[in-house]
């Protein structure tokens, strides 16, 4: 590629942003990307992701402060300078190495066209490491040539200067082009080739035009202003969209062509230097009356440089306990009630109160038996690192409500000089967020209970016929050493159909006994003991039942099923000692009480106010039934198979109000779903739960928890009883401010989740956070999490489904977007002249784009015809326990293009980093050529090309490679490509083994199926009616205009 | 697979006759720190609650060192605890009242046995409660061999004459529970009494100075 530019050593420092922006490979950017904000500093960098069109506007000065935003948090002092990069970032990813990787690099010099703005890449010198991640390094050299460009910013000028320089910067623009290649007839021709592989960088070329001029203004939007040679940090890099007003002063973006062919924007500049905000900006440049919105799609905010943790406080707070165990919308308190209603966006916080530590973080058990926990004595907070010890140590102060309490006599210890105690470093439970405490006596109400699995499994013909019975028999069999809590587990299982089944598994018996019970009104128990027995002593017995319950039921024909009746007995043989029931249902239930009916059939209840009526349980037995459970210490996962519709919402509410989840695989065929059940059920059995738990979430004076999110029951208030809880289980809440002002600086949560661990212990979770009181709205909007944020916004828009339409759940999160950006908006669009772009907080960036995808999830998505009910259903009670991080995967699924990694004769480790680049689900991405892999967190799409080379599909796929591919399993084949493939799909599934995914294949142009696996699924594009991004950004634009 | 089917009509509920054992405890006498406990304990008594808020008490007052019996029989509304203490530990089962007490103890010793077999070692540093509850499963086990008294080796286990259990004090539970305080009484009562006894003393002296007095002023006046 070409090597550095000239220009280059004129703009030292800010060319990083750039090349971190291609490169999404670096870490510090590519972070930002989705995040933003992250900086610690005030200075967020904004991104500015979006400026595409608009670099010309101006304001280079204003690209800066993106990039630095990202990268405050490594290297506070280039990321100022790179400034820019930001918003590039976030495509970056696309760009990532492979695009490169594919052309070869003289393919972008032809490109040149707009000497991407690059100027960012001046700061080329401390990106470089990133850059040097990416192959294209090399490419942000030409950066400074970009500058030079910028000026010129005509794109056929560009183009000229650029050839000589770095393909690199090309690539960017071709990006750029597609957006406007409807303005200009010529770029595009060219753009559309470049596209594919260089979605990244467009944000760059946008830069370009900004301007070089800024040079002050390091931050601004990286692309323009990057070039700044100057290192002054000070500037964050603001966005460089604000800016730009000078230039186009129309309203709409449309500017962005002209602008960027007018370095002249620059003027803009000087102004701009005073912004230290952190936002981003996107020109909109939709013409009135065109339909053609004149955003470019390239440059918008994506999140494809993996998981964005959100670690805005930094030093201040760093005893916080980890995000992965509770994320706040925004870790910034408003003092008050009015400043809350300017916020509209949810104030609340996503817990997931077991989540899975990696190696070497895990929370420590600390014993405080002997002494009694130390607990306030009247808030009753747990003793945590922000307690602060006074009166010599004799005494501490509560940090949640201030009270002074007594140290007990064993837990003194003498405070040194800085009032630090001096036992301080063996105190676990003083200096981290996250502690386990060994509960004592009075936090029992009976010894702690064994670890209890009971299966419940339909045994109905359908059942049968499915194989989904030997799967599930089996998968237990296969568990059975590895079920927490030996030596007390115990097991029960009673099968059933229109008559229901117990078994005897005495230990001393060989073979278990079969009881059947046909009298459905009056269920009664016909043993006492044995239903439910202990694992290790009658292990023969559970192997010799689960050995030969599928052949037992082999020719059944009984179509009924008695679920209801099936689950009072269960319930009864369960309800002395709790435990976790799993039902297995094939049919829909027929007999006695809990009996459904077949609805949703009736097309004209569509679109009408009675809609929702289908989305909740038909009868009230199901959610009495899961109340009772929770009760007992009984919580409920449902799996649901059948090839009919099966009232999900029905079943579903036994899980979701006992604290369970819903499995659901529909059309189930044991020989092509039986892995992902087999795995999922596996998971299920052997993951660490947490036994008859409850929790509640204590947070400090003035500000309280008014409303809970998830699958649970309310014990009292603010208790959630939750009988089985394990890792994959998160809890949404908002939080309400009292009347009175906050007046403490630090407003501090503290989550306890009391527990009983499956090894027989009782132990309390406690996990603590302090956030900031702030009184200015800007301050909420930086310490912004958008993961929580959309989490909260999914459960309350699929809560809201349950008693409205769909097209008011979903228009209901774009109000709420829209809201929020106005506030924003009003915010800024005083001191800057906005004109017509369209600005955002850097740490809310991707908020629009989840919204979209929200409201296109299966959850919420269309209409009758979009989704069959059980899915959307199943989706909706999946999507409410989900955390946060596999939410917005499932919301914005991975794509990566694989078939030149499985081309190169050997691979190591780092190439396969490489692959992992996710593109912008959007068809664009698509190469016929190509082979990609599409990841949603619960199932890979692999799509062949049309034009993929046969010789690829057939190492793959083999002999099936000709075949219908609905038909087709990806399977091993003795060939290094197909070892490869396995490879890449093993190491995705290993990234989170919550669910299995199942891998569909499915060809290029191969209709209904490719429309329904993939191309449904990609939110950027407009699908059968629905908004494509830009168009979704140009009508949230104008709604955030028209009433601002 | 031959599994019988079994057509049940009726709910024949065997419980009532047969759970003799209702309930099974294992503390440390020296802090009142339960080990373990049997698994579905109360199961079918009513107010189990009420009776193991009184275990409770009754192994606080162990703690204390009110009782020091090694072997005692407390009888509480339809049932009886017994428990025997051994190595600081007490084992502690709660039966019907027609449940035959030797059963009980032999049960309690069997219990003893394995624990000790077990946990012996780390019995004394147990730190936290229920430390021992996988002790659980035996005591599940254990308790189904005693549950009914007609098999074979129950009745043998009555007839052996080596196994006396005469001798163990069976008391009323509210005797036991109020003795710390009854003691109390005790002492205070008795120390009433002594100073009462010197008033009644003095008391005396006065009244026998005052008779003769009289005496002889009625002599003076005859």
């Amino acid at each position: 590629m070409g090597t550095e530019n000239p220009g280059r050593p004129n703009f030292p420092m800010t060319a990083s942003p750039f090349a971190a922006a291609p490169p999404p490979t670096t870490t510090p950017f590519s972070a930002s990307g989705p995040v933003v904000g992250s900086e610690a500093s005030g200075f967020r960098p904004q991104a500015q992701p979006p400026q595409n069109t608009m670099p010309s506007m101006s304001s280079g000065p204003v690209a800066g402060p993106q990039a630095s935003g990202y990268r405050p948090n490594n290297l506070p002092a280039r990321f100022n300078d790179p400034p820019v990069s930001s918003p590039p970032a976030a495509y970056a990813p696309p760009i990532g190495g492979p695009p490169f990787q594919r052309y070869p690099t003289p393919q972008f010099p032809s490109v040149h066209q707009i000497p991407p703005p690059r100027a960012p890449p001046i700061g080329q010198p401390p990106f470089q490491p990133p850059a040097g991640q990416v192959p294209s390094p090399a490419s942000f050299h030409p950066q400074p040539q970009a500058h030079a460009v910028p000026m010129g910013s005509p794109p056929s000028r560009a183009s000229d200067l650029q050839l000589p320089s770095d393909s690199s910067s090309f690539a960017p623009r071709a990006n750029f082009q597609p957006p406007f290649s409807s303005m200009d007839s010529s770029y595009s021709a060219p753009r559309a080739n470049l596209q594919p592989p260089l979605p990244g960088y467009v944000k760059q070329a946008n830069s370009v035009s900004q301007a070089p001029p800024m040079a002050p203004f390091q931050a601004q939007q990286g692309s323009y202003a990057a070039p700044i040679p100057t290192p002054p940090p000070p500037y964050h890099p603001q966005q460089g969209g604000f800016s730009q007003p000078p230039p186009i002063a129309a309203p709409f973006g449309l500017h962005s062509r002209d602008q960027i062919q007018h370095p002249g924007s620059a003027p803009p500049i000087g102004g701009i230097q005073g912004l230290a905000e952190d936002f981003g900006s996107l020109s909109i440049g939709a013409v009135p009356g065109t339909i053609d919105s004149g955003l470019d799609p390239k440059a918008l905010p994506r999140p494809l440089d993996g998981e964005a943790e959100s670690n805005l406080l930094g030093e201040a707070y760093s005893m916080n306990c980890n995000p992965r165990y509770l994320r706040l919308t925004t870790s910034a308190i408003p003092s008050s009630q009015s400043l809350l209603s300017r916020w509209h966006c949810p104030l609340g916080a996503v817990v997931c109160p077991l989540a899975e530590a990696p190696e070497g973080e895990e929370v420590p058990v600390i014993n405080f038996v002997s002494t009694g926990i130390i607990r306030c004595r009247r808030c009753r907070t747990y003793v945590n690192p922000y307690v602060t010890f006074t009166d010599s140590g004799r005494k501490w102060r509560c940090n949640i409500c201030a009270l002074l309490n007594d140290v007990p006599g064993d837990y003194f210890a003498q405070l040194d000089a800085t009032g630090r105690r001096i036992d301080l470093n063996q105190r676990p439970e003083l200096i981290k967020g996250s502690v386990d405490f060994v509960a004592p006596t009075e936090y029992m109400v009976r010894p702690p209970m064994p670890p209890l699995y009971f299966f419940l499994i339909d045994v109905s013909v359908s059942a049968v016929r499915s194989g989904m019975i030997e799967v599930v028999a089996q998968t237990i069999k296969s568990c059975l050493d590895e079920l927490p809590g030996y030596p007390r587990t115990q097991v029960g299982f009673i099968t059933f159909d229109s008559t229901i089944h117990f078994y005897n598994m005495k230990s001393s018996l060989t073979q278990p006994q079969m009881m059947v019970v046909s009298d459905l009104d009056d269920i009664f128990v016909p043993l006492p003991d044995d239903l439910l027995v202990n694992l290790s002593e009658s292990r023969p017995v559970v192997e010799a039942f689960l050995d030969s319950l599928p052949s037992m039921f082999q020719d059944n024909v009984n179509m009924e099923s008695a679920l209801g009746p099936a689950v009072k007995a269960a319930f009864m043989v369960m309800s002395q000692l709790g435990g976790k029931l799993l039902i297995f249902q094939n049919t829909m239930p027929s007999l006695g009480v809990g009996r459904l009916k077949l609805r949703g059939d009736d097309l004209r209840v569509y679109g009408t106010d009675k809609e929702y009526a289908l989305r909740i349980p038909e009868d009230p037995f199901y959610k009495n039934m899961a109340a009772e459970c929770t009760k007992y210490q009984i919580g409920v996962n449902v799996y649901a198979f059948g090839d009919k519709y099966i009232d999900i919402a029905s079943l579903g509410a036994l899980a979701k109000y006992s604290g369970g989840q819903i499995y659901y695989y529909p059309s189930f065929q044991s020989a092509s779903h039986g892995e992902k059940l087999r795995h999922e059920l596996a998971r299920d059995l052997t993951r660490e739960t947490a036994w008859e738990a409850v929790m509640r979430v204590r947070c400090g004076k003035g500000i309280r928890f008014s409303s809970y999110h998830g699958n649970f029951m309310l014990r009292s208030t603010d208790l959630l009883a939750l009988p089985a809880v394990d890792c994959d289980k998160a809890y949404g809440a908002q939080l309400s401010l009292e009347e009175t002002l906050l007046t403490s600086q630090t407003v501090y949560f503290q989550v306890a989740l009391l527990y009983t661990a499956s090894c027989g212990e009782r132990r309390i979770r406690v996990h603590t956070a302090a956030v900031p009181v702030v009184t200015d709205l800007g301050e909420m909007y930086r310490h912004a999490d958008t993961g929580a944020i959309v989490s909260l916004f999914a459960r309350l828009a699929i809560e809201k489904s349950l008693s409205h339409k769909l097209e008011d759940s979903r228009s209901s999160v774009q109000l709420r977007i829209v809201k929020a950006l106005r506030e924003f908006r009003n915010l800024h669009a005083v001191q800057h002249r906005l004109g017509g772009r369209m600005i955002y907080p850097e740490s809310l960036k991707l908020l629009p784009l989840y919204g979209l995808a929200l409201s296109k999830s299966a959850a919420l998505r269309g209409g009758y015809t979009d989704v069959q009910l059980d899915d959307r259903c199943a989706v909706g009670f999946t999507m409410m326990a989900l955390p946060v991080n596999k939410l917005l995967k499932l919301l914005y699924p991975s794509l990566l293009r694989v078939d030149e990694y499985l081309l190169k004769p050997s691979s190591q480790t780092d190439e396969f980093k490489n692959i992992m680049k996710k593109l912008p689900l959007t068809a664009e991405s698509l190469d016929s050529r190509g082979l990609y892999v599409y990841d949603d967190g619960f199932r890979f799409v692999v799509w062949f090309g049309r034009m993929l080379s046969p010789d690829l599909a057939m190492n793959l796929l083999g002999q099936d490679a000709a075949v219908e591919f609905s038909k087709v399993a990806l399977g091993k084949h003795d060939t290094e490509m197909s070892r490869k493939l396995m490879g890449v799909l093993r190491k995705l599934r290993e990234r989170d083994s919550s669910y299995y995914q199942l891998c569909n294949l499915v060809r290029q142009g191969e209709q209904p199926r490719e429309g329904f696996l993939l191309l449904t699924n990609f939110v950027e594009d407009q699908i059968g009616g629905t908004s494509g991004y830009s168009e979704w950004m140009v009508q949230i634009h104008r709604q955030v205009q028209q009433s601002a | 697979m031959d599994l019988g089917f079994l057509y049940m009509v009726q709910l024949f509920c065997i419980s009532e006759e047969v759970k003799m054992v209702k309930m099974t405890m294992i503390a440390r006498v020296t802090d009142g720190l339960p080990l373990a406990e049997g698994l579905d304990d109360g199961r079918d008594v009513k107010d189990a609650e009420m009776y193991k808020q009184q275990v409770k008490a009754l192994f606080k007052n162990l703690a204390s060192g009110h009782n020091d019996a090694s072997r005692m029989s407390v009888e509480t509304g339809p049932y009886v605890f017994h428990y025997i203490i051994e190595g600081r530990i007490c084992y502690l089962t709660m039966c019907d009242r027609s449940y035959p007490k030797k059963l009980a103890f032999q049960y309690l010793e069997d219990l003893k046995n394995e624990f000790e077999r077990v946990n012996g070692a780390q019995i004394e540093t147990a730190a936290r409660p229920y430390a021992f509850i996988k002790f659980d499963t035996f005591i599940q086990k254990t308790k189904k061999l005693y549950q009914d008294t007609r098999t074979q080796r129950n009745i043998a286990k009555l007839n052996d004459e080596l196994y006396e259990v005469h001798q163990i004090m069976t008391r009323n539970v509210q005797e036991v529970l109020g003795v710390g305080e009854k003691l109390d009484q005790v002492s205070q009562m008795s120390s009433r009494l002594t100073s009462e006894s010197r008033i009644y003393a003095d008391k005396a002296r006065d009244l026998n100075r005052q008779i003769e007095l009289d005496y002889r002023i009625a002599c003076c006046k005859a």
